[in-house]
C-alpha cells in the first residue's frame, strides 16, 4: 500500500534570499530518486509539505511552474521551528517533500481568456508559478496582466525574475511598492489603488488574487467595482496544516478542507463559507 | 451470510485465550473503577458483564499515539532524512465492542479512506485490514443511549464480524461475515445455537430496542445552508459553559483529528501522530499568530457543525453514534441533544 | 443541606431575579439541574425567567470562578467556599476587577462525589434519596444505604473553609466550620509510601491519562494563554501519552497551582477516568499550608505566598 505521509528525500541545490530583512528564502530543490520527480507532476497553485526530519512539516505553496524542469522552488517565510531550520540549512543537504497537494488554479478555463493576477507580499509564490507557466505557454492565454507590491523595494520576492518580465512585452507587469526608497524608481502605492489605477478590464477574464488579508479586503471591492463577478476572481487560501490529505480534520473550512478541496477557492465559493481562514 | 451458534459464559474466556495464541485481543478491561479497552494475555482478563466502556475503541483502530516514521537526525548519516515506515501491524481482534461503537468504525473508515492512494490513511486501512470486530449487543441501555437517531440499534450489525447476545448464561453468537467465521473455527467453545437460545435473544433484542430513546432529530439540519447554521444566534448562548476541554472528542468513537509532530532522542528520530482537538485554542492557530477559531464559541460551534453539518454533506450521514459518552463525561453537562435540538430547529 | 435543597434553590433564585430586575448585573453565572443524573450544570442566566431556572443541591460541584478569567461584565456568581477563595485568587492575579463581580456566596456542606456513587452502584443510571446524614443508592433494581459522608467528595471531606471568604450576599445563614476530617488523608498516603512504592504508585495512577487537559480547564487558575504543555520554542513536555511526558505535564501543572490551590477539587471531577490528581495538587498545597501558613484565596489583602518575597520566609532548605 502506498503510503502518502512519506516524504521522498530531496536536495537543496541552492538557497537564495529575496528579501532585505532575510526572512524569506526562496529553496530550489531536486529529488534525489528519478522516479520521485517523475511522480510529482504538478500545476500552478497547488502546495507540497516540507519535511525536516526531527523538526516536522510546513506546507508550502509551488513556486516553480511545470515547466520548469528539474527542480523545485519554495518560498518559505521564516516563522518558527520548521522554518527557522530551513533557514539555516545549507545547500548540498537533504530534506523531505510530499505532494504534490491540493486543487490547483483552473489553469483550464483560463486558456484562451485574459488573466489578471493582483499578487502582495509573499503570497506571490504560486502566482509565480502561474506567470511562468503562462509564459512559457504564451499563446494559450489572452492579455496578461500582472499587479504585484510589496512593503518595500528590499521585499519584493523574485528580483530578477520580475526585470526578466518587465522586458517581455507580451505581459503587462506593474510592481509597486508601499514605500519606496532612493534606488526605486517604480510605482509607489498600496496594491488595491494601483489595480484602481491599472483598471484590467473584466471582459472575458479571470482574476487571480492572493496576498495578506488587509490587501484582499481592500482590492476585491476594486475588482467588483471593475465589473468582476465572484465566479471569476479566484482566492487561494492559507491555514494551519497537518496531514495535507483531508484526515486530520484541522485546516476546514465549513465542508471543505483549504488542503484538499483548496486552497484555490473562487470567491463565490468562499462566500458560502465561514471566514474561518 | 448469518450463523447462529452459542458458548457458554463460562467458556468466553478460553476462547479468548486460544485467540490470544492467533493474535493480538482487545477487549474491555477494568482498571480501577474505569472499564477501558485493552490487550489481554488471558481470557479471564475480559470484563463483559456491564455497561459500554469510558472510552471508545477507536484507539484499537486509531491509536492514540501512533509511530509514522523513524529516520536518523545526524546529518552525515548516508540516510539522513530519509524516512523509514514501520513494520505492518499486527492481526487483532477488538471484542466486546457495542454495536454503537462499530458503527463508529464505518464513521471512521470514510474519513480515513477518501479515494485515490493520495487520500489513503495508510496506518488506519493496515490496520483496519487485519482487525476482526466481535460484538456484544445491549440489553440494558443506558438512558443517555441515542443509537437509534442514526439507524443503530442495540443489536444492530453495521460493522460488526460477529455479534454476541447475553441470554443468561451463554451469549448466542451470530456470525456474519467470513472473517468472523475464520476466528470462530476449530474453537472448543462455540456449539450449534439452540432453539430456547435463539428465542430468548429475540426477546431481549425487542426489549433493548424498545428501551431506547430516539433521543434527537437531524433531519433539517441537512437542508440548511452552511451559513445559516454558522451564523444562527444559538452559538452565542450554548457554548457558555464549555470548557474546551478534550473529553468529549477523546471519548467519541467517531472523532478523529489528529497532530503530527517528530520526537527524537540522540539521533533517532520518531514521526509520530497524536490524537488533537478542535476544542483546543491552538488546533487552528497559525504560525503567524492568527488564529481563525480564536475564540471558545468558534471551536464549540465547529464541533457540532463539523459533526451533524459538514461531515453530513461530504459523506451523506451525521459523524455521531449515539454512544452518549460525551453527554456522561463533559464535566460540565453539556449535552449533544441540547445542542442538536437547538441546530435541528 | 439535601441533595435536592428546595430551600437553597428557592434563595437563589430570588436572588438572581431581582439582581437581574435592578439591572446590578449583566447576567448570573449558577447552576441549572443536568440533563443527567448526579451532575448539575453551569449556566449563565441573562433574564429573571432564566433565573427562575437556576438551582442548587449536592452535585453543584463546578468551580464557577472558571468562568471569570478577563470578563469583562458585570457578573454575579454563585460561589461555595472554595469557589469564593479561588475568586479571592483570581482578583489578586488581576483575571477579574472585583468590582464587576457581586459574589452570592452560599454556605456548603459537601458535594457528592458520582464517581463514587457510580461505583457503588455499578451503573450511572442512579436515583439518590438524602435522609439525614444517610443516603440511598437505587439503580439497576438494586438499593443500598450509605453514609452521606462516605460518598461526599475527598476535598469535601477535608474541608478547613465550608463558608465561603469573600461574598457580597450571603445565601441562607453561615454553617459550623467542621475542621475538616483529614484534609491531607489523600496526600498523607503517599507519604506513608517508600520510594519505590510511590513510583509504581503514580506510574499506575497516570497510566490511563489521556491527555484531554480537562484537569486544567476546569481549574479556574489555569487560565493562561498559552499552556505550558502547549509551547513548542521550547517544547517542555511531548503531547503523547508517554509515561514521562504525562507525568512531566501534571506535576508542572500542580507546582503552578501551588500557593493558589483552594483544593476545590475541579481537577479530579472533571477526569473522565478519575485520575486523583489531588495527589499532587494537594501535597503542595499542605506544603505551602506548613511552610508559609498561608491558606490560598482567604482574603483580598493577603499577600500570596509564592508571590512576594518576605526576610521572615523559611529557609530550612539553606544547608
Amino acid at each position: 500500500m502506498n503510503n502518502p505521509y512519506i516524504p521522498k528525500p530531496v536536495r537543496i541545490e541552492e538557497i537564495i534570499t529575496e528579501t532585505e530583512d532575510r526572512s524569506l528564502k526562496t529553496f530550489r530543490l531536486a529529488f534525489l530518486n528519478k522516479e520521485d520527480e517523475q511522480a510529482f507532476s504538478y500545476v500552478p497553485g497547488q502546495f507540497a509539505e516540507l519535511s525536516i526530519a526531527g523538526k516536522g512539516e510546513i506546507p508550502i505553496g509551488i513556486a516553480s511552474s511545470p515547466t520548469e524542469e528539474g527542480y523545485l522552488l519554495f518560498t518559505v517565510n521564516k516563522v518558527g521551528i520548521v522554518t527557522s531550520h530551513l533557514h539555516n540549512m545549507s545547500a548540498g543537504e537533504i530534506m523531505g517533500v510530499r505532494g504534490p497537494l491540493g486543487k490547483p488554479y483552473p489553469i483550464n478555463e483560463l486558456k484562451g481568456k485574459n488573466v489578471v493576477i493582483i499578487g502582495g507580499g509573499f503570497a506571490f509564490t504560486t502566482l509565480r508559478s502561474t506567470i511562468a507557466y503562462m509564459l512559457a505557454n504564451r499563446s494559450e492565454f489572452g492579455k496578461i496582466t500582472v499587479i504585484y507590491g510589496a512593503r518595500t523595494p528590499g521585499m519584493l520576492l523574485y528580483k530578477e525574475q520580475l526585470k526578466e518580465w518587465e522586458a517581455r512585452n507580451d505581459i503587462d507587469l506593474n510592481v509597486t511598492v508601499d514605500k519606496g526608497d532612493e534606488s526605486w524608481s517604480g510605482k509607489v502605492g498600496f496594491v488595491p489603488t494601483v489595480t484602481k489605477e491599472v483598471a484590467p478590464s473584466a471582459e472575458d477574464a479571470y482574476a487571480l488574487v492572493c496576498g495578506p488579508p488587509i490587501m484582499i479586503k481592500f482590492t476585491q471591492p476594486v475588482l467588483i467595482k471593475l465589473g468582476w463577478t465572484p465566479e471569476t476572481i479566484i482566492m487561494s487560501l492559507e491555514n494551519r496544516m497537518k496531514c495535507g490529505i483531508g484526515i486530520c480534520g484541522r485546516c476546514n473550512v465549513g465542508p471543505k478542507y483549504t488542503c484538499k478541496d483548496g486552497p484555490v477557492f473562487t470567491l463565490a465559493e468562499l462566500n458560502e463559507l465561514p471566514k474561518e481562514y | 451470510m448469518m450463523k447462529e451458534m452459542v458458548i457458554d459464559k463460562k467458556d468466553i474466556a478460553g476462547l479468548l485465550t486460544e485467540l490470544t495464541g492467533e493474535m493480538t485481543v482487545i477487549a474491555p478491561v477494568r482498571k480501577g473503577d474505569n472499564l477501558l479497552f485493552g490487550p489481554v494475555s488471558d481470557g479471564s482478563e475480559a470484563a463483559l458483564d456491564s455497561v459500554n466502556t469510558r472510552l471508545a475503541p477507536k484507539d484499537a483502530l486509531f491509536p492514540q499515539c501512533e509511530k509514522m516514521m523513524t529516520f536518523t537526525t545526524d546529518r552525515q548519516a548516508e540516510d539522513a532524512h530519509t524516512m523509514q515506515d514501520v513494520s505492518e501491524p499486527d492481526k487483532q481482534v477488538i471484542f466486546g465492542v457495542r454495536p454503537c461503537d462499530a458503527a463508529g468504525f464505518l464513521i471512521l473508515d470514510k474519513v480515513f479512506n477518501q479515494g485515490g492512494a493520495e487520500y489513503e490513511d495508510t496506518y488506519y486501512l493496515r490496520r483496519r485490514e487485519k482487525t476482526t470486530v466481535v460484538g456484544l449487543g445491549c440489553n440494558k441501555p443506558l438512558s443517555t443511549c441515542f443509537c437509534a437517531s442514526f439507524g443503530g440499534s442495540p443489536f444492530g450489525t453495521d460493522g460488526l464480524d460477529i455479534l454476541l447476545t447475553d441470554v443468561g448464561d451463554k451469549y448466542v453468537v451470530t456470525v456474519l461475515t467470513d472473517k468472523g467465521e475464520a476466528r470462530l473455527k476449530g474453537k472448543s467453545g462455540p456449539s450449534e445455537a439452540d432453539p430456547t437460545s435463539i428465542e430468548k435473544a429475540g426477546q431481549i433484542k425487542e426489549s433493548a430496542v424498545k428501551s431506547v430513546k430516539a433521543g434527537i432529530a437531524t433531519d433539517k439540519i441537512k437542508g440548511k445552508a452552511t451559513m445559516e447554521l454558522f451564523d444562527d444566534p444559538c452559538w452565542d448562548t450554548l457554548y457558555e459553559t464549555c470548557m474546551n476541554c478534550g473529553v468529549c472528542t477523546y471519548s467519541c468513537p467517531t472523532c478523529h483529528c489528529f497532530d503530527i509532530q517528530d520526537e527524537a532522542i540522540d539521533t533517532e528520530g520518531v514521526r509520530m501522530r497524536n490524537w488533537d482537538s478542535c476544542m483546543f485554542s491552538l488546533f487552528t492557530r497559525h504560525g503567524s499568530g492568527h488564529n481563525p477559531r480564536p475564540t471558545k464559541k468558534d471551536r464549540f460551534r465547529q464541533r457540532f457543525l463539523h459533526k451533524f453539518k459538514y461531515f453530513q454533506d461530504n459523506f451523506d450521514t451525521v459523524a455521531c453514534v449515539g454512544c452518549g459518552r460525551c453527554i456522561r463525561l463533559c464535566p460540565v453537562n453539556i449535552d449533544v441533544r441540547q445542542v442538536v435540538e437547538e441546530m435541528n430547529r | 443541606m439535601n441533595h435536592r435543597d428546595t430551600e437553597n434553590t428557592e434563595k437563589i433564585k430570588k436572588i438572581a431575579g431581582r439582581l437581574l430586575a435592578e439591572k446590578r448585573v449583566d447576567a448570573v453565572i449558577g447552576f441549572r439541574p443536568g440533563t443527567v443524573s448526579l451532575i448539575s450544570a453551569p449556566t449563565v442566566a441573562r433574564t429573571e425567567e432564566e433565573a427562575a431556572g437556576l438551582h442548587w443541591d449536592r452535585f453543584c460541584g463546578v468551580n464557577l470562578a472558571n468562568y471569570l478569567p478577563k470578563r469583562e461584565d458585570k457578573i454575579a456568581i454563585v460561589a461555595k467556599g472554595c469557589d469564593s477563595r479561588s475568586i479571592v485568587g483570581l482578583v489578586a492575579e488581576n483575571q477579574i476587577k472585583r468590582e464587576n463581580l457581586y459574589i452570592i456566596g452560599i454556605p456548603c456542606t459537601g458535594m457528592i462525589d458520582r464517581a463514587k456513587v457510580i461505583s457503588l452502584a455499578e451503573s450511572p443510571e442512579v436515583e439518590l434519596t438524602e435522609n439525614g446524614e444517610e443516603v440511598t443508592i437505587k439503580a439497576d433494581g438494586k438499593q443500598s444505604t450509605v453514609a452521606l459522608s462516605d460518598i461526599l467528595q475527598d476535598n469535601c471531606q477535608g474541608c478547613l473553609h465550608r463558608n465561603p471568604a469573600v461574598f457580597d450576599e450571603l445565601v441562607g445563614k453561615k454553617v459550623e466550620e467542621a475542621g475538616g476530617s483529614d484534609i491531607n488523608a489523600a496526600v498523607a498516603k503517599v507519604e506513608a509510601m517508600s520510594q519505590d512504592e510511590r513510583w509504581n504508585h503514580f506510574d499506575q495512577m497516570f497510566s490511563t491519562c489521556i491527555r484531554c487537559y480537562a484537569c486544567r480547564n476546569a481549574c479556574p487558575l489555569c487560565y493562561c494563554e498559552q499552556c505550558f504543555a502547549d509551547d513548542s520554542q521550547p517544547q517542555w513536555c511531548g503531547k503523547s501519552t508517554n509515561p514521562v511526558d504525562v507525568k512531566i505535564f501534571h506535576i508542572f501543572r500542580a507546582y503552578h497551582c501551588a500557593g493558589r490551590c483552594t483544593d476545590c477539587g475541579a481537577c479530579v471531577r472533571a477526569c473522565p477516568v478519575g485520575i486523583n490528581v489531588r495527589e499532587l495538587t494537594g501535597k503542595l498545597e499542605k506544603e505551602v499550608r506548613e511552610l508559609f501558613g498561608c491558606e490560598a484565596g482567604m482574603s483580598l489583602e493577603a499577600i500570596p505566598p509564592l508571590g512576594v518575597y518576605l526576610e521572615k520566609d523559611p529557609q530550612e532548605f539553606i544547608k
